[in-house]
């Protein structure tokens, strides 16, 4: 059953903005909407009271991916297929290629957005894990002006981020990691179609078999995907090995307890998640 | 309420409603299209499967304004002048349809596979029905179906 | 061995066509002028004292038609052995699935605000999830029209059971469990009712799996005459056992919603209304405790089972009798004890779906034999082939096996031959996995050698299982079916068998049996639309027993024309008695005579002399008996055996289990339909799989959590790997050309032989199902304190 709602088609961005900074209409973005009408079905408070969907899909501002010197910029209304398509993205973002893959089935990933992923912030948003250890910022436009701020601040608390009501994300920007290894790593229920029970991402340097930069991410195991600052700090400049990826394993649990205390899941996840961590980094780095 | 153009199994249609309607019930409802099921509407089961621009997608999850001046494939358009496009027949020669209510967004899934690639291994079957649920075949007449086709 | 031309070939289903263009009319497809649609109200509690229910605020609305118990003109209360399930709550809720009232308009989303304003008072009562808790003496009565919460209580006796367990050298008990099943039918229900005119009655299109067991009780809740409810079968998007009882409650209030508002009613179910109100598979709790000697041979067996009927009785009287007929597996044990109950609680109602009473028990006795191999140091197949059911064989309910071939041995060694069984279990036995994880610990941090590495973290195994299956109803109920054929004068030909299509194919099935009867083509056979105003009533398509009981029927139906055709070129080309007629090819041929003529000009011939070519089939199955007291008799009128091979790899750091290959040998007698009957294999192992590995409706105080595919995990197409289907085609005297049952025993299987293989390559052995990543690695399940939706 549906509750009226209006629907809007935005053209241009600056249509979007302008219906975005009408105050007295609670508009919501619809670009894949693959969260918003299951989310408006089933009567969720998060979707609750929408009167318009603001439609960005033809939009071609926010179309496209495109190289620049440093990074790599991905429209707000490109979908995870077009993401696994792409040619630019399978050589530059190995991780956001393997984390897209998992994302639902194909008929959602033809759909969804990476966008719409994490500015939907479920804790288990898959590209999440994977655009953190990329260090992802991205760009959000309002009628007030345009501001960057990286996904890590965006992202507040489960199902919450810092945008505003008049506010639309345009981009986001991928800096590169050429130097790096790594990998994305999902533990669903099944072989497809499975929410994330744990996801990772791992993003390393090395040399002389020592860490020169570590990033570490997870997802589904805290309220939202979160960075390891800690954990990444204290793997500088230690050796590559499995001593230090069962340390790293053990903290990265460690600190997941702190955050959110023993859920009913823990009893398998945490274990699971310093096998899965220790596991995927010695795959990850070759010794 | 709207008027909406859109490109319906090859041919122009137009539809006067309301755009916030998702494409699954002015299928069925508005147009009588019944061949389109409604399996969970979460887009989980792929029961309601169609193709948008040549991809797969839930019609479920699509809304009838969002198909504005596109191209929508259901069921009915896969066969031409009543003859059955060999997909289907391969469907019917190895025992890929039981119950049938999977069938035609299995169909578009398969189809929409073998437009992009003529020759998909198993593990692309796989994964290009993976969002498509049956509960009777265990997909493997299905998987033999198309890989069928593609020889 | 008979000469077939049509049986065992592959033939195009009868339904297919309209299937794959998308013209196929599934229940809510249909729509009628003014029809009106429909909303439940329900209360979100699990056991509650209804006090009043006050719908001020909506019942002057003209739009709006308020459907309750008082609108019912005969039964509100309905069920096949006690009538203890109301169309319409009026007094008690029991469980969350109950229905108080029903609203009915031509606006949708104005019923679903208007469901809203209806008010009940009512006052809530403890509510019982546990069925232990249900049969203790002081347990608050579910039905207080019983003086306790027992459905069902059914012993078996066979022996000196601890004569068996004193004399015998080991003794093993264990404790197994399985959950609640969703049959997980991809269409949700929908039905329509619409009132005929004048003294017609009533005309229903659903989504019906039992056309004639739906008249019964819509008759009884009308209080009309059977004659008067007319029940067409929709195409059937997937049932499994699933859209009988549930089916029969809804085309029962559309009915009574079109007598009271005389416009066509429409009701159809979202997938979360559908899990939360339709009937799931028993959980069961398993004791089995087994005496063995040295060599092997099973000495004793006592089994307690209690299984979980959930709010109202349904068929958990007929489920738990095939469980206790079945129990021992398919084992000559001389000393038997087993009881089996089922009991009432708040929990969703449980009933028929595939399998019907065996997959659980079979799941604990297959792994229960394995255990007793792997204490003797002698492989699984030994200590079955010690065991297992030969020609002679007693039951446990004391029935002799002989007049078929009793095959169990049989596909066994072929599922062994097939899978190179022996070597692999062996193999895979030797591997000593290191395990990380012990199942319960407070310190979650692992030590530092709990750590796994990447090469030592997958192990193969493989398992076996075997059973043996009743066919069809057995004692349980009247089993006799009836098929109509009308020839036509060109040869082409109506069918119609009482029991309906429930997808898996039964329509080509019984085209075929006519057609190799009649000697003439498939296509030349139109299957009719079922419609229980054409067809007699043949009991429920249930229990596999379609082919036997319905070919019966359908060959009966097909020999009597052709007795009638025969008869006429006898005389037509004056023949002697002994001579034969062969019917094939679509002519009719005498050799001696040197005599052929075409079958459609044979019929447009013998209809212009009068000639009837139409002839209603019956199949009766043959006397079975059964002695409640002690669970002695012959159950059922002959068997099936089968035998399940999986392969799996086992990841032991996170609990997945990868299923590798399934071989499946099954003996269903002659082999009618073959990619029909294959198809059933690969549904069925599926199915069976995804018992084993994915699929629970968990409850929090008796509501179900998972109601919609993104938490009920049905197995996708990349969740399987190889499935091998391999039949032998063992001798029966019964069904057609000796023809059985196939449906269920494919389901049943597997879920024991993954148990097996687990165990056979981490060396842990799994007592609860599913065997989901929680349960592999610490043996036990997690569930959310809550019904939040979502993956934390």
């Amino acid at each position: 059953m549906r509750t009226k709602v209006e629907f809007i088609r935005a053209e241009t961005i600056n249509q979007a903005l302008q219906l975005l900074a009408d105050n007295n209409k609670n508009t919501r973005i619809l670009a894949g909407g693959t969260d918003i009408i299951t989310g408006m079905r089933m009567k969720s408070k998060r979707f609750a009271n929408i009167d318009l969907l603001l439609d960005i899909n033809s939009i071609n501002d926010l179309k496209g991916i495109r190289l620049l010197e440093d990074s790599v910029t991905i429209g707000s209304n490109v979908t995870f297929s077009e993401i696994l398509e792409n040619k630019i993205i399978q050589d530059k973002l190995p991780l956001l290629i393997q984390s897209a893959s998992g994302i639902g089935n194909l008929q959602i990933r033809n759909r969804a957005t990476v966008v719409g992923n994490f500015v939907n912030n479920a804790p288990c948003a898959d590209s999440v894990p994977a655009l953190l250890v990329y260090n992802a910022k991205l760009r959000i436009e309002s009628l007030k002006g345009a501001r960057e701020i990286a996904l890590q601040d965006f992202l507040v608390k489960a199902y919450k981020t810092q945008i505003a009501p008049d506010e639309l994300v345009t981009d986001i920007q991928i800096p590169l990691a050429n130097d790096f290894c790594g990998t994305f790593y999902k533990l669903g229920r099944r072989q497809s179609v499975a929410i994330s029970r744990i996801s990772l991402a791992v993003l390393a340097k090395l040399s002389n078999h020592k860490i020169d930069e570590i990033r570490i991410a997870s997802g589904a195991v805290t309220p939202i995907g979160k960075r390891f600052d800690d954990l990444e700090e204290f793997a500088i400049g230690k050796n590559a090995g499995k001593e230090l990826f069962i340390e790293l394993a053990q903290k990265m649990a460690q600190q997941i307890l702190d955050v959110t205390g023993l859920r009913w899941s823990g009893f398998h996840k945490i274990p699971v998640l310093q096998q899965a961590l220790y596991q995927l980094l010695l795959t990850t780095i070759e010794l | 309420m709207k008027n909406i153009e859109f490109t319906l199994n090859g041919f122009p249609m137009l539809v006067y409603v309301d755009p916030s309607l998702r494409l699954l019930d002015v299928l069925r409802n508005t147009l009588g299209l019944t061949g389109t099921k409604e399996g969970c509407d979460i887009g989980e089961c792929g029961a309601c499967t169609v193709l948008l621009n040549g991809k797969a997608v839930n019609s479920c999850l699509v809304l009838i304004g969002q198909v504005e001046n596109q191209n929508v494939l259901t069921v009915e358009g896969l066969s031409s002048h009543g003859s059955l496009h060999p997909l289907q027949q391969k469907f019917l020669e190895y025992g890929a349809v039981q119950c049938g209510f999977c069938t035609p967004g299995m169909l578009l899934s398969a189809y929409a596979l073998l437009q992009e690639n003529p020759h998909p291994s198993e593990d692309e079957i796989k994964d290009a029905i993976a969002g498509n649920l049956c509960r009777c075949t265990g997909y493997k007449p299905i998987i033999d179906a198309i890989t069928a086709y593609s020889r | 061995m008979n000469n077939f031309n049509i049986v065992g070939k592959n033939v195009i289903r009868q339904d297919g066509l309209e299937k794959v263009t998308g013209e196929a009319k599934f229940a809510d497809d249909y729509s009628f002028p003014n029809q009106l649609y429909s909303m439940m109200v329900r209360l979100s509690v699990a056991h509650a004292n209804i006090k009043s229910i006050d719908y001020s605020s909506i019942e002057n609305d003209p739009e709006i038609i308020i459907i309750d118990s008082r609108d019912i003109p005969g039964a509100n209360y309905i069920g096949a052995i006690r009538q203890d399930q109301p169309i319409f709550a009026d007094q008690k809720i029991r469980t969350y699935g109950d229905v108080v009232c029903m609203l009915v308009g031509s606006d949708p989303e104005k019923l679903e605000l208007a469901g809203k304003q209806v008010k009940i008072n009512f006052e809530t009562l403890p509510t019982l999830t546990d069925p232990l808790k249900s049969l203790k003496k002081d347990a608050p009565l579910i039905h207080e029209q019983y003086k306790d919460n027992l459905i069902v209580h059914y012993p078996l006796r066979k022996g000196d059971i601890e004569k068996g367990f004193s004399e015998c050298d080991h003794i093993l008990e264990q404790t197994y469990t399985t959950p609640f099943i969703e049959h997980g039918y991809i269409e949700p229900e929908a039905v329509i009712a619409l009132l005929r005119e004048g003294n017609k009655g009533v005309h229903i299109i659903g989504s019906i799996q039992n056309p004639h067991t739906t008249q019964k009780v819509v008759a009884t809740v009308l209080g009309w005459p059977l004659a008067k409810v007319r029940i067409q079968q929709a195409e059937l998007g997937g049932s499994f056992g699933g859209k009988d009882d549930t089916m029969n409650i809804l085309s029962a209030r559309a009915a009574v919603a079109a007598l009271k508002t005389k416009r066509p009613v429409k009701i159809r179910y979202s997938r979360e209304e559908s899990i939360l109100e339709s009937y799931k598979r028993h959980p069961y709790t398993m004791h089995y405790k087994v005496g063995y000697n040295n060599d092997g041979k099973l000495i004793a067996m006592k089994i307690d089972i209690l299984a979980d009927g959930g709010a109202y009785a349904s068929m958990s009287p007929f489920v738990t009798w095939r469980t206790v007929v079945q129990a021992t597996g398919p084992y000559e044990i001389e000393n038997v004890w087993t009881d089996v109950r089922a009991v009432y609680t708040n929990n969703p109602y449980t009933g028929a779906m595939r399998g019907f009473g065996s997959p659980q028990p079979i799941f604990a006795q297959e792994s229960i034999m394995d255990e007793i191999a792997i204490r003797l140091d002698i492989s699984p197949d030994t200590v079955r082939r010690i065991n297992g059911f030969k020609t002679g064989s007693v039951t446990a309910s004391g029935q002799k096996l002989h007049d078929h071939d009793v095959n169990l041995i049989t596909v066994m060694d072929r599922a062994i031959q097939e899978s190179g069984f022996q070597e692999k279990w062996k193999l895979f036995k030797s591997q000593k996995p290191e395990f990380g994880i012990a199942p319960d610990r407070d310190d979650l941090i692992l030590k530092k050698d709990e750590f796994i590495d990447p090469d030592k973290t997958v192990y193969k195994g493989i398992g076996l299982a075997v059973s043996f299956r009743g066919s069809s109803l057995g004692a349980e109920g009247i089993d006799t079916a009836a098929a109509y054929l009308s020839v036509q004068a060109d040869g082409s030909a109506y069918l119609l068998c009482g029991l309906a299509e429930n997808g898996q194919g039964l329509r080509t099935t019984f085209s075929i049996i006519a057609a190799e009867v009649l000697g003439i083509s498939v296509d030349d056979i139109f299957y009719l639309d079922h419609d229980t105003s054409v067809i007699p009533d043949s009991g429920p398509t249930v229990a596999s027993r379609s082919t036997v009981m319905g070919g019966g029927a359908v060959k009966n139906a097909a020999e009597k024309v052709r007795t009638a055709l025969q008869k006429f070129l006898t005389e037509k080309w004056e023949l002697s008695e002994n001579d034969e007629l062969l019917f094939a090819g679509n002519k009719v041929s005498c050799k001696r005579k040197n005599k052929q003529i075409g079958f459609s000009e044979l019929c447009g011939l013998a209809r212009n002399k009068g000639v009837n070519l139409a002839a209603l089939g019956w199949y009766a199955g043959p006397q079975v008996d059964w002695e409640e007291e002690t669970g002695q008799g012959d159950a059922y009128f002959t068997y099936v055996y089968g035998c399940q091979v999986a392969e799996v790899s086992v990841n032991i750091s996170t609990g997945q289990v990868a299923i590798d290959r399934i071989v499946a040998v099954h003996d269903p007698g002659t082999v009618i339909n073959k990619v029909g009957a294959e198809g059933q294999v690969f549904g069925g192992v599926t199915q069976g799989a995804g018992y084993g590995l994915w699929e629970e409706i968990s409850t929090h105080q008796g509501m179900p959590r998972e109601l919609n595919f993104d938490e009920y995990l049905v197995p996708t197409s990349k969740d399987i790997g190889k499935i091998v289907p391999i039949f032998v085609q063992g001798k029966e005297k019964y069904g057609p050309w000796g023809a059985k049952s196939l449906g269920e025993p494919t389901l049943e299987l597997t879920a024991a032989a993954l148990a097996n293989a687990i165990r056979n390559a981490i060396g842990k052995r799994f007592y609860n199902l599913p065997l989901n990543l929680e349960e592999i690695i610490l043996q036990r399940k997690l569930r959310k304190e809550d019904l939040q939706r979502g993956s934390m």
